[in-house]
């Protein structure tokens, strides 16, 4: 077959997952639109009549909501891994999959940016978090984690969004010029006059660069500046110099879990086995160990060193508490999933076998949400003075709008994968001609991976 | 205005770079449009790099800039004084300072490869109202017509029209 028919074959294909969706997929968005609309309207309780719908109660003041934040946060970090850092380090396998990971970090960002908003007792207010000019003689505290948050999290969802659809530009430009209707004035938007002249590609594989150096930092920076919202206060748990990049690892972890989680049943559904092959996945699940055995490494350095402190110190009284405590079971679910579901995928039939890596990223994804739940609860719960010390529990509510930003995350998602090329045409077709990625400092300027 | 010339396709990115270095010593001027950057039809076309860095970061320092004059200079405009902290504390500015600085530079990088492309495929870079094969790799020569079509047909292109 010529590298023409080839390149044919990769359009058709995305083409085709581009098609009149069947009952499948309207179930799953009827599923995912109507948690959602339950979220919103258990949200919309908070709103009309205040947080005592929560469980939130001093000493513990974050509970599920700040959870669901750092989680959100944490899912949107594979998008950028996968794309950016991959692409500096010239991995070949993020071809495949980095666009399914993009739309992923664009959504959970989003997804993650309500939570500090859905947390305020009065969220009508939240552009007071904004520098703006205004009449109050107020000003927002840079010395706020809160206000590092605001910056991180909204340069983050933007150079995330920029990256993406800069991405799709040449994508869209193929797709346009065979699509009909509505979606030709679509990718011809999303193409932006694109043609695809040695000119065009000669700024793009020079932005593209560009864009994946601006964005490694980026990605490092975010999630770092989410656990100083931890690591700068005073609180036993929270108050240690290992959480940037214990955050950071398990970040990447549990996003890229949730990558594989998205693409195991995607490729089959939208017959993209072709081009997302079992390669691809075991190339994820290896990442899935890398990552995982740094976050077992942090998990077993905190409690080493806690362990080594006096019977007095409050840090070894929260870990403690955390190991044999209410919040026992929460801890004990998380180090086995954690740190026993990436050492299963050592065993290469384990890696290699579809529905056992599904299941194993499945209970990474549960077990990173607990251990988010373990850090932000449990250290509130067992503060300094024994007679604050409460027992957090979620209120349906909370649990309701745990379940709708899933809602909201994968009605967007899966919108999303009908209008957007769910893998990258134009790397495809330039890896099918045998080149690749050469990263930015291959055999030529242009290449774009 | 597009050029005149002649518009030949090629199934094979290998055999359209041996065509482009083959053009190019003959003394044509070889324009190309192609589903990918391939790495060999582009080393063989001999562009200069992108200036893009020019546009992207200036763009950058003015987000550097700009997040020293937001965090300082509003710190000490609006001065908010908490236990013994120093008015201007730089290393949580530092934080919002690499944000505006990476910002900044993107949008910069956006704006420079927006206008790059929107340039980069306006007829005069390569003839419009001519239909090419998404598939294939398209060059151009300019020149007449005649000729042009001719020395792509010796550099092996499987389609050729003439341009104007």
């Amino acid at each position: 077959m010529s590298n023409a028919a080839t390149f044919r074959s990769i359009e058709d294909t995305v083409r085709a997952a581009h098609g009149p969706p069947g009952p499948l997929y309207w179930l799953a968005l009827a599923v995912s639109g109507g948690v959602f609309a339950f979220g919103a309207w258990a949200y919309s309780l908070v709103v009309r009549t205040g947080l005592h719908w929560t469980g939130l109660e001093r000493p513990g003041m974050w509970g599920n909501l700040i959870t669901d934040f750092v989680f959100w946060v944490g899912i949107a970090h594979s998008g950028t891994l996968i794309s950016a850092i991959l692409f500096l380090f010239r991995a070949r396998f993020r071809t495949a999959v980095y666009r399914v990971a993009e739309m992923m970090t664009v959504f959970a960002v989003m997804t993650a940016g309500l939570y500090p908003i859905l947390h305020l007792g009065r969220p009508w207010l939240a552009h007071w978090l904004l520098p703006y000019p205004n009449q109050r003689e107020l000003w927002i505290n840079f010395r706020s984690p809160l206000i590092w948050d605001v910056f991180a999290i909204s340069t983050y969802l933007i150079v995330s969004t920029v990256f993406l659809l800069v991405g799709v530009a040449p994508d869209a430009a193929a797709l346009r010029d065979r699509a009909t209707g509505w979606r030709r004035g679509l990718y011809r938007l999303l193409a932006f006059g694109w043609r695809g002249t040695d000119e065009q590609w000669r700024h793009y594989t020079r932005a593209y660069l560009f864009f994946a150096a601006f964005a490694t930092p980026l990605v490092v920076s975010v999630h770092s500046v989410v656990s100083w919202d931890f690591a700068v206060s005073v609180t036993p748990g929270w108050h240690s110099t290992l959480f940037p990049p214990y955050f950071v690892a398990g970040a990447i972890l549990s996003g890229v879990a949730m990558v594989i989680t998205i693409l195991v049943p995607l490729r089959r559904a939208f017959r993209l086995e072709d081009l997302i092959t079992a390669r691809h996945l075991d190339m994820l699940a290896r990442l899935v160990i890398f990552t995982g055995l740094i976050v077992t490494y942090s998990y077993a350095t905190e409690l080493v060193l806690a362990a080594g402190e006096p019977a007095s110190d409050p840090e070894r009284s929260t870990f403690l508490y955390r190991m044999t405590g209410p919040y026992a079971p929460v801890f004990w679910t998380m180090v086995t999933f954690n740190c026993g579901g990436p050492l299963l995928l050592l065993v290469r039939k384990v890696r290699t076998t579809t529905w056992s890596l599904l299941l194993i990223c499945l209970a990474i994804n549960v077990g990173m949400w607990l251990e988010r739940f373990n850090i932000v609860v449990t250290s509130l719960a067992h503060d300094r003075l024994p007679f604050d010390w409460r027992v957090y529990v979620p209120t349906w509510v909370e649990w309701a709008m745990t379940f709708g930003a899933f809602g909201w995350f994968f009605f967007l998602f899966l919108v999303g994968l009908k209008l957007l090329p769910p893998v990258s045409i134009a790397e495809l077709k330039e890896d099918a001609a045998g080149h690749g990625a050469h990263g930015p400092d291959g055999p030529a300027e242009g290449s774009h991976a | 205005m597009p050029d005149r010339g002649a518009l030949g396709t090629f199934a094979e990115p290998a055999d359209a770079a041996r065509a482009v270095l083959r053009l190019r010593e003959r003394g044509h001027s070889v324009r190309a449009s192609m589903p990918a950057p391939f790495p060999a039809v582009v080393a063989a076309l001999g562009r200069p790099r992108s200036p893009l860095q020019w546009v992207t970061f200036p763009g950058a320092l003015v987000g550097l800039l700009g997040g020293i004059a937001l965090t300082a200079g509003t710190s000490l405009s609006w001065r908010l004084v908490t236990g013994g902290k120093p008015i201007v504390s730089w290393p949580p500015f530092v934080i919002v300072i690499f944000e505006l600085t990476v910002l900044i530079g993107s949008l910069a990088n956006l704006a420079a490869v927006a206008v790059g492309t929107f340039v980069g495929g306006r007829a005069a870079s390569f003839p419009a109202g001519v239909p090419v094969d998404p598939a294939r790799v398209a060059l151009f020569v300019v020149g007449d017509p005649a000729a042009a079509e001719q020395a792509l047909r010796d550099a092996g292109a499987e389609e050729v029209r003439r341009v104007g």
